[in-house]
C-alpha cells in the first residue's frame, strides 16, 4: 500500500511478455532482482502467448520469490494475478508450450486463475503514481493494442506511464503492432535483436551464480530449453535493464523524438553482462512486515475500542 | 378473464389522501394483445451487506449447476434453481489506488458507481450510480423512479472511515457525483411514501386514520368494490392477496410501534423501527415486494446495514460488534461468529426470495421478472479484499438468465461488466460504465 504525502516508491514495471524465448525468462528473473533491491516494483506480469504453462511458470517464479522471502506456505496467493492472453487470439506460442508445466508449485490451475491482460494492466497502472510506471513489451503487441482500445486509455496511460520499451525491430508485423507503434502516447524505446546477439547471457552462470538454490525455476527452464552449455541472446533483458535503469548509460540511444532505438555500446558490454547476472541470479530479500505483529495488534485493538465507543455514543443518541 | 377493454396499468385505488397502486392483473392485458404483449416489466434490486463475508462459507468448490450450497448460503438451498452465483468479480476502484486506508468507505461508494470516491469528509465526490442511470430511463414509467432503503444509520456527515465521509459508507445510490440518495430506514415513512399520494399523509388524513385506527385500505374501499365488479375470479384473488399483504404490513408496523413504546427510553429507536432485526428486514422486504408487484418502481437499493458497522447481533447471541469481529486475525471463534452473522443475513434474504417466488405474474413469478443482486463490496473483510466479491443474482431478469448455476469468470473481471449486462436487461443501452470492459458472457439463456 502506498500513502500519499510520502516520496514516490520505485518505478512500477508492467512486463508484457510472450515468454517466447529464454531471454524473457531471464528478464523476468531480473525484474524480481530489481524488486529485491527496491529499484523497481512489479506492477503486473502478462503473458501474451496464451500458453497456460507460461503463466504457470511466471506464477511459480513469483511463489518461489515470495516463499523464499516469507518462508514456506501459500505466500501471497491473493496478490495481483498473472495476465494471460486468450489462447484463441494469441499470435505466437511460448517456450513453455514445449517445456510444459513447471515442476514447482503454482497457484494457477486453469485460465480462470489468470486475468485478462488488458484489464490487469489497466488496474495495475491505476495504482501507480503519475509518471512512475514503465512498461516492457517483449512479444506480440496484442495486449497493448487492447489496452489502447479501453475507455479513456490514452489519457491515463500518458498520466501514469513514462516509458514503453519494446523488443524487436520497431517495424509493424501485424495490425496490433501497427496500432501500438503508431498510437502509443508516451515515449517509446525499441530494442532490436542485434542488441541481444551482441550481449549474450553466459550459460555458465547457471552453475555458478544460481548455485545458492537447488531448485531455481529459472535454472530448470534454462536447462530444459536447449542442451547445455549455451549462451542466450538477451534482447528482453536489455529492455528490462534499460527500463529500470535508464540513466546508467549501459546503452546509447538513437536521436529522435518520442520514439528512439537502443544502440549497443561495446565499451559497456562487460558492465551490462555483469548487471544481467547480478539481477537475474539475485537472492530474494527477506522482507520485514510493515509493522511488527505486536504493534499491529495494539493498533487493531485500539481501533476496536474506538468502534465500540462510537457505537455506545450512537445508542445513547436521542 | 380477458376483456376487450383493458384496465390501465397505472390504475390506482384512491381515497382520503391515499393512492394504492395495483398489481399486474389479467384485466390489464387487452384481449387481442394477450399473447404478444403480456410481458411484465423487468425490475432490479440490490441488497448490500457490509464488512465482507467469510468466503470459505460462501464459495462452493465447484462451477456449473448448483448442488449443495456452502453453509452461509444454505438458507437459499430450496431456491437454488432461482439464483446465479458469480465468482471473481472485482471492484478495482474500491482498492486503495494510492489513497491509503479507508476500504470500507471506498468499497461502498464505488459499489454501484464504479468510480473511486474522493477521500474527504467535506466535499464529497463519487459518480452517478448505475441504478440511477437506469432509474432516469425507466423511472418515468413508474410512480417512483427508484427507492433507496436501509436499516441502520443514515448520517451524511462526519468521518466514518479513515478520512472518508459517512456519506460514502451510508449510501449506495448516487443521483449525481456529489449527491447521494440517503436510504429510508423507517418502515412507516416508507409505507406512507408508497401509498400516501407520493408524500406523507396530510395531517387531516393522518389524524383521521389515527383516530379511528383504520387501515389505509378502508379509505380506498369504495374504489376497491367498484373495481372488483369488473374483474374475473383470478384477478379478484390476486387483488385480494395483494391488499391483504398491504394490510399485513400495516399490522407489522403498528405492532412495531406498540413494542417500541414499551422499550426502555435509552433503547428506543428513533425511527419507529422494529427493535428486532429480522422483523425490520421482513417489513422492508414486504414493502419491496409490494412496490415491485404494483410496479411502483423498478429499481430498489437496500443497504442492510452500513459499511464498517459495529452493530452487535444479540438476536443470535453475538454481543460483539460486526466490524471488529471481521478483523478476526484468523481466530476460529471470531470467524465462526462472522459466518453466523453472514448466514443470518442470508436467511432474511432467502425469506424474501421465498415470498417473491410465490407471487404469480404473467407466465411465471414475480421473482422471474426481477434481478435481485445480493452482495458485498469486500470479499475478505479481515484483509479488505476487493476481488472475488460475494455476488449472486436471484431471479431470471424476465426469463432471460439461465439460473441455478455458479459462473466463475477470470480474475479481475470488473463488477461493472455485470452492471452493463443488467442495464441491457433493463432496456438501457450504454457502451461503458465505470471501469467496465464489456458485458458478462455465459449469463444468458442463449
Amino acid at each position: 500500500m502506498q500513502f500519499p504525502g510520502t516520496a514516490k516508491p520505485a518505478v512500477g514495471i508492467v512486463f508484457d511478455t510472450a515468454m517466447g524465448g529464454i531471454d524473457d525468462v531471464l528478464a523476468l528473473a531480473m525484474l524480481y532482482g530489481f524488486e529485491g533491491k527496491s529499484q523497481a516494483r512489479i506492477a503486473a506480469i502478462a503473458v501474451s502467448s496464451g500458453d497456460l504453462s507460461a503463466a504457470q511458470f511466471c506464477d511459480a517464479l513469483r511463489l518461489f520469490n515470495a516463499g523464499a522471502s516469507t518462508g514456506p506456505g501459500p505466500a501471497n496467493l491473493h496478490g495481483m494475478p498473472m495476465g494471460l492472453a486468450d489462447g484463441g487470439t494469441a499470435a505466437e506460442s511460448s517456450i513453455f508450450n514445449k517445456l510444459g508445466k513447471p515442476v514447482r508449485a503454482t497457484g494457477i490451475d486453469s485460465v480462470k486463475d489468470t486475468a485478462d491482460p488488458a484489464t490487469l494492466m489497466r488496474n495495475a497502472l491505476m495504482a501507480q503514481h503519475d509518471q512512475n510506471a514503465a512498461m516492457v513489451l517483449s512479444g506480440a503487441a496484442i495486449d497493448l493494442a487492447r489496452l489502447l482500445d479501453m475507455y479513456g486509455a490514452k489519457d491515463w496511460i500518458v498520466r501514469k506511464v513514462r516509458l514503453l520499451c519494446v523488443t524487436g525491430t520497431g517495424k509493424a508485423t501485424d495490425s496490433a503492432s501497427e496500432k501500438v507503434l503508431a498510437g502509443w502516447p508516451t515515449p517509446m524505446v525499441t530494442v532490436g535483436p542485434e542488441i541481444g546477439e551482441a550481449l549474450p547471457f553466459p550459460g555458465g552462470s547457471m552453475e555458478k551464480d544460481f548455485a545458492w538454490s537447488t531448485g531455481h525455476p529459472v535454472v530448470d527452464a534454462y536447462r530444459r530449453y536447449q542442451p547445455m552449455p549455451y549462451d542466450a541472446p538477451s534482447c528482453a533483458m536489455a529492455a528490462m535493464l534499460y527500463t529500470v535503469r535508464p540513466d546508467e548509460a549501459y546503452f546509447k540511444l538513437s536521436d529522435g523524438g518520442k520514439r528512439r532505438h537502443l544502440i549497443f555500446d561495446a565499451g559497456q558490454k562487460e558492465r551490462v553482462i555483469r548487471a544481467y547476472i547480478e539481477m537475474a541470479s539475485a537472492k530474494p530479500v527477506p522482507r520485514k512486515p510493515r509493522r511488527p505483529p505486536d504493534e499491529k495488534k495494539k493498533e487493531e485493538d485500539k481501533e476496536e475500542k474506538k468502534d465500540e465507543k462510537k457505537d455506545e455514543k450512537k445508542d445513547a443518541a436521542p | 378473464m380477458i376483456t376487450k377493454k383493458a384496465l390501465a396499468r397505472r390504475t390506482f385505488l384512491r381515497g382520503m389522501g391515499t393512492a394504492v397502486a395495483l398489481p399486474f392483473l389479467d384485466a390489464m392485458v387487452p384481449a387481442m394483445a394477450a399473447t404478444r404483449s403480456a410481458k411484465p416489466p423487468v425490475r432490479m434490486a440490490f441488497v448490500y451487506v457490509p464488512n465482507g463475508i467469510i468466503m470459505d462459507g460462501w464459495n462452493p468448490d465447484y462451477e456449473g449447476p448448483l448442488r449443495e450450497l456452502p453453509r452461509i448460503l444454505k438458507p437459499l438451498e430450496p431456491y437454488r434453481e432461482d439464483i446465479t452465483l458469480f465468482g471473481n468479480l472485482t471492484h478495482n476502484t474500491g482498492r486503495a489506488l494510492l489513497d491509503g486506508a479507508g476500504d470500507h468507505g471506498r468499497c461502498c461508494a464505488s459499489y454501484l458507481t464504479g468510480v473511486q470516491p474522493r477521500k474527504t469528509v467535506t466535499d464529497i465526490k463519487a459518480g452517478v450510480s448505475f441504478d440511477q442511470i437506469v432509474a432516469n430511463q425507466v423511472g418515468k414509467q413508474t410512480r417512483f423512479p427508484s427507492l433507496e432503503l436501509g436499516m441502520e444509520d443514515a448520517r451524511q456527515a462526519g468521518d466514518c472511515d479513515s478520512g472518508y465521509s459517512c456519506a460514502y459508507t451510508n449510501n449506495l445510490a448516487w443521483k449525481s457525483e456529489t449527491q447521494p440518495l440517503p436510504p429510508v430506514l423507517d418502515p412507516r415513512a416508507l409505507f406512507e411514501r408508497l401509498f400516501g399520494n407520493g408524500m406523507a399523509l396530510t395531517p387531516e388524513a393522518r389524524a383521521r386514520e389515527n383516530f379511528y385506527r383504520r387501515s389505509i385500505l378502508d379509505f380506498v374501499s369504495d374504489d376497491t368494490r367498484k373495481l372488483e365488479t369488473g374483474l374475473g375470479p383470478t384477478d379478484r384473488r390476486k387483488l385480494d392477496e395483494y391488499l391483504s399483504s398491504i394490510r399485513e404490513i400495516e399490522r407489522q408496523i403498528e405492532k412495531a410501534e406498540r413494542n417500541n413504546a414499551q422499550i426502555d427510553p435509552h433503547m428506543e429507536k428513533p425511527y419507529g423501527v422494529p427493535a428486532d432485526f429480522a422483523e425490520h428486514f421482513k417489513l422492508m422486504a414486504d414493502m419491496m415486494t409490494v412496490a415491485f408487484q404494483a410496479d411502483l418502481t423498478r429499481v430498489i437499493t437496500f443497504l442492510v446495514t452500513h459499511e464498517g458497522t459495529s452493530r452487535p447481533y444479540r438476536e443470535i447471541d453475538i454481543p460483539d460488534g460486526h466490524h471488529p469481529l471481521t478483523h478476526h486475525r484468523n481466530q476460529a471463534d471470531m470467524i465462526e461468529k462472522v459466518a453466523r452473522i453472514n448466514s443470518y443475513h442470508v436467511r432474511q434474504f432467502a425469506a424474501w426470495i421465498a415470498k417473491m417466488r410465490t407471487i404469480r405474474e404473467g407466465d411465471g413469478t414475480l421473482l422471474d421478472n426481477c434481478m435481485i443482486v445480493y452482495g458485498a463490496g469486500l470479499s475478505d473483510g479481515n484483509r479488505h479484499l476487493h476481488e472475488d466479491l460475494p455476488t449472486l443474482i436471484a431471479g431470471r431478469g424476465g426469463s432471460h438468465f439461465k439460473t441455478g448455476r455458479r459462473i466463475v469468470y477470470r480474475r479481475e473481471t470488473p463488477m461493472c461488466n455485470l452492471y452493463l449486462t443488467m442495464m441491457e436487461r433493463m432496456g438501457v443501452h450504454v457502451e461503458h460504465f465505470g471501469d467496465s470492459t464489456g458485458r458478462l458472457e455465459a449469463l444468458d439463456l442463449t
